[in-house]
């Protein structure tokens, strides 16, 4: 029995640890912790209340947060409901208006209208992410960006070439970095300002954004690709070019469009809340019912929102899975 | 032998996907009635972006001299924004996790995959045919349900419930976030390799046991990178509740860019950059470490 404890302490002490991460997990844990305690609930306001106002502050914040909650869920009814009892034909013939007149008087589009430009947008805005990810990929790759791909370079490369294609690959990969790191919601926000409202400001951010993720995640393909296809291609005297559409797109292909179809998941859902911002889609209803405080309208959006991203990771699926057969 | 070497046909599916990919973008571009000159701003439009681009170059360090008397410090406005976007981001994820951690299990169809090989009695055959299907079915329902609504809307919907609130900011990141780590997690633990669960099972484990020490290790380091990797983009999430009122970065982006104060607009959207690639760089760190 003791030796067997006595081995369990022995592979305990001599398992391989961490140091980076071991501290990583501590900093986390703090890092969780203070934010909850003195970020979010606000532990000595907290104390105060509880010690010396009795919980006065709190009793009456929840009696608050409860009024406002049972407010809000009397007015997500329906409103030929409000004060009625529920009529499934009655809340039929709202949901049926909705979606295909919207609400005129106030320039509300129906919800199949917002939900066919959701979507639209989100179609457009991918095709030219995936398209100049395609394009980006090669220049952010390790191994095309360099002076000589794939072979041994020769003495006649110059330290001067080198250091060019070193700064070619440095260039794309802080594009990439710079594209992505901005959320789509802020350039959307930006872009309104300069181009004015139409889908161009939603498509455009929505497709920068993702060419900046699908860029990143397309060159991390091309590297990883096996070399030995292409290092005969190139040895048989294919261009650069050459041996990225010839040898490497076909290789890497699968893979760009399965992730560009989990991107487009994501940009269909975007794609909603943009419209917040003006853009006629479904979030543009979605705040436009939010302003007249129509709840129960903007709750039709929301729920058609809901459906449309169901759908759209139903197809995504199925194309995923098309793929992944015939590769 | 000879059918292998029949000559593909035309058009390949990936081909057809693409091709298909393709005109879809083109009916959507032509839907949204969207034409090339849109896309040429104006001439004022012109003088702006260039004035906000040029701005990049002189991002603001200090409070305009125009600036109320008691404005705190631009640099630390700029802190006290990162740090309630750090604030929102990281309690946010925290409940995340735990709903994701939660319903991933209950998701994932090895948690649910021992009863049928266990069921003796009726009771226990009644379980593994009806009620854990109907389980796992109830879980994946709820996971799309949480996920298929946008953070910001959810932000909208909480906001309208109760108010300009920090729990509000918290729960409308944490449930689409739990939801995404739910599902993720749960494909992790299905898809993660069976051998040390099959060998624990053959030495007469339990399940819970198999589950926890032979299954669950083997999927725990893509969970933790994916976790990290999931932080990253509550940080961007969380920046931007900020256009809601939430005094996050993007709280001051917008207010910045409102009245046209660019270099201002360039040091919250630097800060926020900087905090994104923090928090990126020290993540690949760790993922370097647990994922071979």
């Amino acid at each position: 029995m003791s030796t067997r404890r006595e081995t369990v302490r022995e592979l305990r002490r001599t398992r391989p640890v961490d140091r980076f991460a071991r501290r990583s997990v501590a900093l986390i844990a703090l890092l969780v912790a203070a934010t909850w305690l003195f970020g979010v609930l606000d532990l000595p306001a907290l104390a105060r209340d509880a010690f010396v106002d009795d919980f006065a502050t709190l009793r009456e914040e929840s009696a608050r947060a409860h009024a406002n909650v049972t407010r809000f869920l009397g007015e997500v009814r329906p409103y030929p409901l409000h004060g009625r009892p529920w009529d499934t034909a009655v809340a039929a013939r709202w949901a049926t208006d909705l979606f295909v007149e919207g609400i005129p008087r106030f320039d509300i589009p129906s919800g199949f209208e917002a939900a066919w430009r959701t979507l639209a947008i989100s179609i457009t805005a991918i095709v030219m992410a995936g398209l100049a990810a395609t394009l980006c990929a090669f220049p952010a790759a390790r191994t095309f960006a360099t002076p000589e791909p794939f072979l041994p370079g020769s003495d006649r490369i110059s330290a001067l070439q080198r250091r060019a294609w070193r700064a070619a690959l440095l260039v794309a990969r802080g594009l990439l970095v710079f594209l992505r790191s901005v959320p789509e919601y802020v350039w959307a926000y930006l872009l309104i300002g300069m181009l004015g409202i139409s889908a161009w400001p939603a498509v455009v951010a929505l497709a920068i954004h993702n060419a900046g993720i699908l860029g990143k995640l397309d060159a991390e393909t091309v590297e990883n690709l096996a070399p030995q296809p292409l290092a005969a291609l190139r040895g048989a005297g294919a261009t650069r070019r050459q041996v990225a559409f010839v040898g490497a797109l076909p290789a890497a292909l699968s893979r760009f469009l399965l992730y560009f179809f989990y991107r487009w998941e994501t940009c269909v859902r975007e794609a909603t809340v943009l419209g917040m911002l003006g853009i006629v889609s479904l979030g543009y209803a979605l705040s436009e019912t939010r302003i007249r405080q129509r709840y129960d309208d903007m709750l039709f959006y929301i729920l058609l929102g809901t459906v449309l991203v169901l759908v759209g990771d139903l197809v995504s699926l199925v194309a995923r899975g098309l793929v992944r057969r015939a590769s | 032998m000879r059918a292998e070497l029949r000559r593909p046909p035309p058009v390949g599916v990936r081909s057809a996907v693409v091709l298909s990919l393709l005109a879809a973008g083109v009916v959507s571009f032509f839907r949204l009635g969207l034409t090339w000159e849109q896309l040429v701003p104006g001439r004022d439009a012109f003088r702006q972006m260039g004035a906000f681009l040029a701005a990049a170059f002189t991002p603001a360090l200090v409070n305009e001299a125009g600036a109320p008397p008691g404005t705190p410090p631009l640099l630390r406005q700029a802190l006290d924004a990162a740090a309630l976007t750090v604030v929102f981001a990281t309690t946010a994820l925290s409940v995340a996790l735990v709903l994701g951690v939660g319903l991933g299990f209950l998701a994932s169809s090895v948690w649910w995959s021992g009863e049928r090989a266990t069921a003796r009695s009726p009771a226990a055959r009644l379980f593994a045919r009806v009620v854990a299907p109907a389980m796992l079915a109830a879980a994946r329902t709820l996971i799309a349900v949480m996920r298929s609504i946008h953070e910001l809307v959810w932000a909208i919907l909480l906001l309208c419930a109760l108010g300009l609130n920090d729990l509000a900011a918290v729960v409308a990141i944490a449930i689409p976030f739990g939801g995404t780590l739910a599902k993720v997690f749960s494909e992790m633990l299905d898809e993660a390799p069976r051998d040390s669960a099959d060998a624990l099972r053959g030495a007469g484990a339990s399940r819970t046991q198999v589950f926890l020490f032979g299954l669950l290790p083997r999927a725990l380091p893509d969970m933790a990178a994916y976790t990290l990797y999931r932080y990253e983009c509550a940080l961007r999430s969380s920046a931007i509740l900020g256009f809601f009122g939430w005094r996050t970065l993007g709280y001051f982006i917008k207010q910045q860019w409102d009245v046209a104060d660019y270099p201002e607009v360039w040091t919250y959207l630097y800060t926020l950059l900087a905090l994104v690639l923090l928090v990126e760089w020290w993540s690949g760190q760790i993922r370097r470490r647990f994922v071979a």
